[in-house]
């Protein structure tokens, strides 16, 4: 596997602004991001310096004002909401901090939701959903609604929904924002298990302790970015 | 598969919130089930008309004299029928004067009638019957065959004899549980011997036959007339068509020439035969199937709105979900897909409960009036493809909408 192979995320003088009214607010004023298979990765930074901006661009929820997005090979910053949202679907997986599942919906169905949009038979996407609630240890909640399930099993079927199309990457916003000190150690080991398996993840947060399961952490300043490594910020700012 | 998302999806609200529904959907039942409910009986009615009721009614290649046209259809003016309303009773002379004006007609035979309040046997009794005096083959006349005892005979009527022949309802209504033959049962102040029991006759048509009471005309000018002379209609029946029309011409003439009535001035009778009947039908279809589009569309507009404002509202209350569906990879159309199988969903729920409606609608007049009744399949075809239109069209708005979504707002949306 070549290095240009290796790199999953690739951005170049990345820019985004937003025109609010008569001024132009610069959110990010050229990010530049490599980002490697299986990497695990957090972005940190004080609210306004951008990494909401950053994760929907990476997330390709939206598309820059200028610049370079190469996403698993694939050059993303041109292109119109329909290419975008299959990109979405085949490429990256979401976990919310508010888990955002279907209120009506069973474990089960919320998990088959990106595989029906990816166009897979009714046969298969039962297989494949129920393979990734398994993954998250939740073989026995499937038939159940998000209202009768607890914070973590909810956040757990999340990331199951996340896994199902095995995406080239997961992005998390905020994870275990929602969650208490305890659940959030179990849903964190669940991300570390899955890196462990080869699963390239981006976390956004803005907890320190969250970041110390990185890799590599990005720091936002002022829409630019401050370091590449934030994990000897730690013991500064105290977990 | 999306559609079947949205189908799912909406079945599901259908069915979480049955009471909602049906508001929301009442315009689409109301309309449907009207739709359904007037084509069901107005086919029924129609079949009937045009199978039975008219040759029963009038008979094949007859017609009758009477003093004015009896089937209404609304496009006499009025002063034709005040014109009318001055025409003479046919009286026993009319009678003579047609009698001989066609004497190689088939049959021939005349009558008169009145409603009548009540028949009865000891404490047994029979409200609103019709009591007819006939003349000798009146009966042949209008087919009605006996199924027990006799029909009237010529002797009958030249003695003005105090019998009668009864019709299926009466008979079982006085006499549950014996024979009614011999019997004297009481109408008014006469008191009248059973001679015979006509064959039930059943449907619409029975409320004619199966609540008679036949006498001869004679014991009925004597007895039971308002006006002893008046009759109430002459009838001939020819052998074909051609020999009707041209014995309503002799007829015609004849009463003319005895009336002296001049060239020019009107008929003061009226010859009436089975096409004025189907004429008369032929209009009141006519304009039911001409008012029933605007009705039905009427409602249905109403019902798509109300549709449409409750999709909008769905939308507005799911835009987090539809957010989410974004994320997840779904595309506008997608959204758009499962926002117009939503609102179609709901729109044929509400077409599949009106036709059901309807058609216990139809049921229940078949069961209750002796009108027929009956459901093309053609009407039900109709309502689906109205449900699914309405559906359809009232989807398109509040499905652009939810489409429209960024999904960067949607799913931060509180």
């Amino acid at each position: 596997m070549s290095v240009a192979d290796d790199i999953v995320i690739h951005t170049r003088d990345l820019k985004k602004h937003y025109v609010m009214g008569t001024e132009t607010v610069r959110a990010l004023r050229g990010v530049d991001v490599d980002i490697r298979r299986n990497e695990y990765i957090a972005i940190m930074g004080p609210s306004g310096s951008g990494k909401s901006t950053l994760m929907n661009l990476i997330g390709c929820l939206d598309t820059p004002t200028s610049g370079e997005y190469i996403l698993n090979g694939q050059p993303v910053q041109d292109l119109d909401d329909d290419d975008l949202a299959r990109i979405r679907n085949r490429e990256i997986g979401f976990v919310f901090q508010t888990f955002n599942l279907l209120p009506r919906a069973s474990a089960l169905h919320n998990v088959e939701l990106p595989l029906i949009y990816a166009g897979v038979s009714s046969r298969e996407r039962m297989q494949r959903a129920r393979k990734a609630l398994e993954q998250v240890d939740l073989a026995d909640r499937m038939d159940h609604k998000p209202n009768e399930l607890s914070g973590g099993q909810r956040q757990r079927v999340a990331i199951a929904r996340a896994l199902v199309n095995q995406p080239s990457i997961i992005l998390a916003d905020e994870p275990t924002g929602n969650l208490d000190s305890v659940t959030s150690e179990e849903i964190m080991s669940v991300f570390d298990g899955l890196h462990r398996a080869g699963q390239t993840i981006i976390m956004v947060t803005h907890e320190p302790h969250i970041t110390a399961h990185a890799e590599r952490v990005i720091t936002l300043r002022d829409g630019e970015i401050e370091s590449h490594d934030a994990r000897v910020l730690i013991p500064a700012t105290g977990a | 598969m999306r559609i079947l998302e949205g189908i799912r999806i909406a079945l599901q609200q259908i069915w979480a919130h049955k009471l909602k529904s049906v508001f929301t959907l009442v315009g689409v039942i109301i309309g449907i089930t009207f739709l359904i409910a007037v084509i069901t009986v107005v086919e029924g009615v129609n079949r009937y008309v045009q199978d039975d009721f008219a040759g029963a009614i009038f008979g094949i290649n007859t017609f009758s004299v009477v003093r004015r046209n009896q089937v209404q259809t609304g496009s006499e003016s009025q002063e034709q029928r005040r014109r009318q309303a001055r025409n003479p009773y046919l009286t026993m002379h009319d009678v003579e004067v047609v009698r001989q004006a066609v004497p190689d007609a088939w049959r021939f035979s005349y009558s008169v009638d009145r409603g009548f309040g009540e028949v009865s046997y000891n404490e047994r009794s029979r409200r609103n019957i019709r009591v007819i005096g006939g003349s000798d083959g009146y009966e042949t006349m209008q087919g009605w065959d006996v199924a027990e005892g006799r029909g009237l005979s010529p002797l009958d009527e030249r003695r003005s004899l105090k019998v009668a022949v009864i019709g299926a309802d009466i008979a079982e209504k006085l006499f549950p549980d014996q024979s009614p033959l011999g019997k004297r049962i009481r109408l008014g102040a006469n008191r009248l011997e059973v001679v015979g029991v006509w064959e039930k006759q059943g449907g619409l048509l029975g409320v004619i036959r199966d609540a008679s009471v036949l006498v001869p005309i004679s014991t009925f000018r004597e007895t039971m007339a308002w006006q002893r002379d008046r009759i109430g209609e002459i009838t001939v029946k020819a052998h074909t068509v051609e020999e009707m029309e041209a014995a309503m011409l002799e007829v015609e003439a004849a009463l003319r020439r005895d009336r002296k009535l001049r060239p020019g001035i009107e008929n003061n009778f009226w010859l009436q035969t089975s096409n004025d009947l189907l004429g008369a039908w032929d209009k009141i279809n006519r304009i039911l199937f001409a008012a029933l589009p605007g009705l039905v569309s009427i409602s249905l507009v109403v019902g798509g709105i109300v549709i449409m404002n409750i999709m909008l509202l769905s939308v507005a209350g799911r835009i987090r979900e539809i957010g989410v569906r974004k994320a997840l990879g779904a595309r506008r159309r997608d959204i758009m897909y499962q926002f117009l199988a939503e609102s179609s969903t709901l729109s044929v729920a509400g077409a599949a409960i009106g036709i059901g409606l309807g058609i216990g609608l139809g049921k229940t007049v078949d069961a209750l009036t002796p009108l027929p009744a009956s459901v093309p399949l053609w009407s039900i075809v109709v309502s689906l493809v109205l449900g699914l239109v309405v559906g359809v069209g009232s989807g398109i708005y509040p499905a652009y909408r939810a489409a429209r979504q960024d999904p960067i707002v949607a799913l931060r949306y509180e």
